[in-house]
């Protein structure tokens, strides 16, 4: 092996070792599990102060709002199993009960706290609402 | 006409594989007559799929509600530049648009190039014509856009996503399909070099001016798509790193860092492998954008929604794409052989190197966070997410470090700097880093990375202004001119080097917007009639809230005072917007009032009309405007480097003139500012319109020259045509005409044309028309393309004949233009 292919070879080890150590500290911080509500309550103490991102749907005639606040309660469930939830922000247009959400927060001992501005509402029509899927279908 | 259209689609497909098929035998057995029928075949199917599009615009534009499509993505009340626009918003058509779009493109860049690249043109119509196979394939089996309703026909449509009804939405999908169709022509003509292995720089000529033509639309795309998120999604921002934001994003990478590394290449003959692989991974990116974005393998708020048996074809496509180009970098690697070696590291080469790496680190990084989600799960079965915080992190030093690039190459020599030139060339621009950096320091700035991005900035700014004015010296001592006349001779002389410096000036000007993210505010208000509240300075007081509705919509509106430090700005109206049959999905209207320094962005989140209670999403946005200037600047840049090699070729129309695309772009660019100044103060009135101002305004013209009736004016309320009709129209309804005074009124002030009958005249009319012109002209081309063959096929010997003048005369040509194009380099 030449000089010159070792120190190329070097050169790229040292940089990508870097970047790998880099990325994994900082994937680490970064990360959110995305976990739908019945996922998550089959073993709610697992995921207790970790970041996730809930997936869920509005149960109906949940949504509570303290009158002049911005301050949210209601409840999200998947498959029969519900998460009491606490917001306060801005909710998107499309929240109303039986929305298809995406939360992003932290699950505690008494509920499911989103961070601000960390509700997302799937359009009831996506962009694509019911379009032919195809024959071979999904 | 939906049979017509699927037919249409069958026989684009066998067009393309005959053309496929002769060209790949035309170009193995050298067969001229082969290769020429190919690319008849091929210039066939643009015509075959502008006579389709023809007939799906004509089905959008009378509403023919028995194709699914259009009943899916439009209705009767939609305004006709939407119903244009609904050609490519959903699945099927946009597949569609884009073969379109690659049936056009090819046919522009074969017929520009047949003489000059005789040998590549059998393999690049090959290339594409696959391309275009495999595209139609998909729709033929699985999404026609001519799909029918076999039993009952709804009388009308559901209509487009309100969301999708925006100016900026209209054109955004259009201009970043171009970009990617166009990224199709430099990898067609990659794979014709590297089969026929003519792999001499030559074939870099043609593949360059099309990835930079590429290139441009794709920033278009993605600085609309900005625009578009900023303005209509109302949460502040204007870049989420959703997967179809990075879908355009990454061929952008890729793009950017080939026009650079191909420099290197002409001029030092390095990096030949390199170039080639960035071309095919441009391309092929370009295809995972699509799928991505297309197969909902990766989750987005805005992907089309999932589909297995797309994702397959996809896939296939992609494995077949990688092997096979990369199977044929690897047989002619022999011929790839770099002819030089890197001198130093300091030179300007391997500032492009660093350059490279890092647009394609970038690349990597992105694709691989969009994509983490998709892989933890396939790997671990547990789905784990990415944030925006987490690109942030990693994009943001390196968007620094790319900014500094921006700033050190130029400065650099080829080859070998000195340290004598190094002195020379980095004291000014140092020195302007030093005092900017000083300077904002010194005001209390303490956003690490804006303020490093601020001095950044000065020091790029001031080594371009320094290669200007330094040029323009030489040259002023050459010629013995002014110093202006000679700057202009100068960028004349070399539009390449300094269309792509005045880029670099877009660039930064984008990146100072950028930096002022760092100062974003956002605040949220409670707020009752009569009640007011302080963000950042902006008195914001409101005033009350209005219910209206016209003929599409209901809205909400909250009346706004904003001052600031006592005085008042004006008036603003943030509104939501519930658009018939979609009900649920009510859209945001911003209120935004625009300023060099920074946008006052108001967004209606909340309300309750009972008590007249409005909460106000409020952000302070700083110095967003100049990412849209700077994209204005950079197209200018773009087009100036795209001008054709002599200024006399320009004259003799040639070459589509870059001239011709500035000039659009920049309208585009500046049109936007007209038509949407809807939050800079003036907001229409609430007012109930009367019965009579209605009719009136549905059958007067708006006088902007947009050849509109008033009420469909597609300039928006802060027309100045409709400013200045409005208040007359009001003034004479108030007088107690009638309609007959009325328009009698405004014949005497603008003359006859005043009157417009709909729906069969003027915008209306050419509406109406364009379909018709559009199926016209692809049948011209059919009768041509078929007469051309016939004609061949009775006399040989002519065919084979009449090329050979042409050639010899074209050979002059190009030898003159080699020789201005290699001037051009230094």
């Amino acid at each position: 092996m030449s000089a010159k292919t070792l120190k190329i070879g070097t050169t790229f080890l040292v940089l990508g070792l870097a970047f790998a150590g880099l990325m994994y500290s900082t994937l680490s911080e970064g990360t959110e599990y995305y976990k739908h509500v019945d996922e998550v309550m089959t073993n709610p103490a697992q995921w207790e102060g970790k970041r996730l991102q809930l997936h869920g749907f509005v149960v109906d005639k949940s949504i509570l709002r303290r009158p002049d606040t911005m301050d949210y309660k209601f409840q999200v469930q998947s498959n029969g199993k519900v998460i009491p939830v606490r917001y306060s922000g801005v909710v998107p247009d499309t929240f109303k009960d039986g929305a298809e959400v995406v939360l992003k927060g932290r699950l505690g001992p008494d509920g499911f706290t989103v961070d601000p501005n960390g509700v997302m509402a799937k359009c009831p029509s996506k962009y694509n609402p019911d379009a032919p899927t195809g024959k071979a279908g999904s | 006409m939906a049979t017509l259209g699927t037919s249409l689609l069958l026989a684009t497909f066998v067009v393309a594989s005959y053309a496929f098929a002769a060209s790949v035998a035309g170009g193995r057995r050298r067969s001229r007559r082969l290769v020429e029928s190919g690319v008849g075949a091929f210039y066939l199917t643009a015509a075959l799929m502008t006579v389709a599009s023809g007939i799906i615009v004509h089905a959008f534009v009378t509403g023919d509600f028995a194709i699914k499509y259009v009943q899916h993505y439009s209705d009767s009340a939609q305004p006709l530049a939407y119903k244009f626009a609904s050609y490519w918003g959903g699945l099927d058509g946009s597949i569609m648009f884009w073969v379109f779009l690659l049936s056009v493109f090819g046919t522009i860049a074969v017929s520009t190039n047949r003489e000059r690249h005789r040998e590549l043109i059998p393999y690049v119509v090959a290339t594409i014509a696959a391309t275009e196979m495999f595209f139609i394939f998909i729709m033929v089996v699985n999404n026609d856009q001519f799909d029918t309703f076999l039993t009952q026909v709804p009388a009308d449509g559901k209509g487009l996503n309100p969301l999708l009804q925006n100016f900026y939405m209209a054109i955004h999908p259009p201009s970043l399909y171009t970009g990617f169709v166009a990224m199709t022509i430099p990898y067609a003509f990659g794979i014709a070099a590297l089969v026929t292995g003519h792999l001499d720089d030559s074939w870099l000529r043609a593949v360059r001016r099309w990835t930079m033509i590429g290139w441009l639309f794709l920033t278009f795309g993605l600085t609309l798509g900005m625009l578009w998120a900023y303005e209509e999604l109302g949460w502040g921002g204007f870049w989420g790193w959703d997967p179809v934001e990075n879908a355009g994003l990454l061929p952008w990478f890729t793009a950017t860092a080939f026009l650079h590394s191909v420099m290197v290449q002409e001029r030092r003959g390095m990096l030949r492998v390199w170039n080639v692989t960035l071309v095919i991974v441009t391309f092929f990116l370009t295809i995972f954008g699509t799928f991505m974005t297309r197969s909902g393998v990766v989750q987005s708020v805005h992907a089309f929604g999932e589909d297995r048996w797309l994702m397959t074809l996809f896939s296939i496509f992609m494995v077949v794409i990688l092997t096979f180009s990369f199977g044929l970098v690897i047989y002619r690697l022999p011929l790839l052989k770099s002819r030089h070696e890197l001198d130093s590291w300091v030179s300007r080469e391997a500032a492009f190197l660093a350059n490279n790496w890092i647009l394609l680190f970038s690349a990597f990084f992105v694709l691989f966070a969009t994509m983490f989600p998709t892989l933890t799960e396939a790997i671990t079965g547990e789905r784990l997410t990415v944030g925006p915080p987490f690109f942030n992190k990693w994009m943001l030093p390196i968007g620094l470090i790319l900014l500094v690039l921006t700033g050190v190459a130029p400065l650099l020599a080829w080859r070998k700097s000195t340290v004598s030139n190094l002195v020379q060339s980095f004291t000014w621009p140092i020195s302007a880093t030093l005092v900017t950096g000083a300077t904002v320091y010194a005001l209390g700035i303490r956003v690490w990375a804006s303020g490093i991005c601020f001095a950044l900035c000065a020091f790029v700014t001031v080594t371009i202004l320094q290669e200007f004015i330094r040029g323009a010296e030489v040259r002023k001592g050459a010629t013995g001119t002014d110093i202006f006349t000679a700057m202009i001779g100068l960028v004349g002389r070399s539009r390449r080097r300094y269309g792509g410096y005045i880029v670099h000036l877009g660039i930064v000007l984008m990146f100072l917007g950028f930096a002022g993210q760092g100062y974003k505010q956002d605040e949220q208000l409670l707020l009752k009639p009569g009640q007011q509240s302080t963000v950042a300075g902006f008195t914001i007081h409101h005033n009350a809230l209005t219910v209206t509705s016209d003929d599409q919509k209901q809205m909400i509106t909250g009346q706004v005072t904003v001052s600031r430090g006592g005085k008042t700005l004006g008036e603003m109206a943030p509104a939501k917007w519930f658009f018939n049959k979609h009900e649920q999905e009510p859209t945001s209207e911003v209120a935004i009032r625009r300023g060099p320094g920074e946008d006052l962005y108001i967004v209606l989140a909340g309300y309750d009309v009972q008590t007249q209670t409005a909460t106000y999403a409020v952000t302070i946005n700083p110095l967003i405007n100049w990412i849209w200037l700077g994209f204005g600047v950079l197209a200018f840049g773009t087009g100036l480097a795209l001008l054709p090699e002599s200024a006399f070729a320009f004259a003799t129309l040639k070459v589509p003139g870059g001239a011709v695309t500035t000039g659009l772009v920049l309208l585009l660019v500046l049109l936007p500012g007209v038509a949407r100044a809807q939050g800079t103060g003036q907001t229409v009135s609430p007012v109930q319109r009367s019965e009579l101002r209605r009719e009136m305004e549905g059958q007067l013209m708006c006088m902007c020259g947009c050849r509109a009736p008033m009420n469909n004016c597609p300039m928006g309320p802060s027309c100045h045509g409709l400013q200045e009709q409005q208040p007359k129209l009001e003034a004479y309804i108030a007088q107690g005409m009638n309609r007959e005074q009325i328009k009698a009124a405004f014949v005497q002030e603008y003359g006859e044309q005043v009157l417009l009958e709909p729906p069969n005249r003027g915008f209306n009319r050419l509406a109406w028309l364009f379909p018709y012109l559009m199926g016209a002209a692809g049948a011209a081309v059919i009768a041509v393309v078929a007469w051309r063959w016939s004609r061949k096929e009775e006399q040989p010997a002519p065919g084979a004949a009449t090329p050979q003048t042409p050639a010899t005369a074209d050979d002059a040509k190009m030898r003159e233009r080699l020789n201005d194009e290699l001037r051009d380099l230094d």
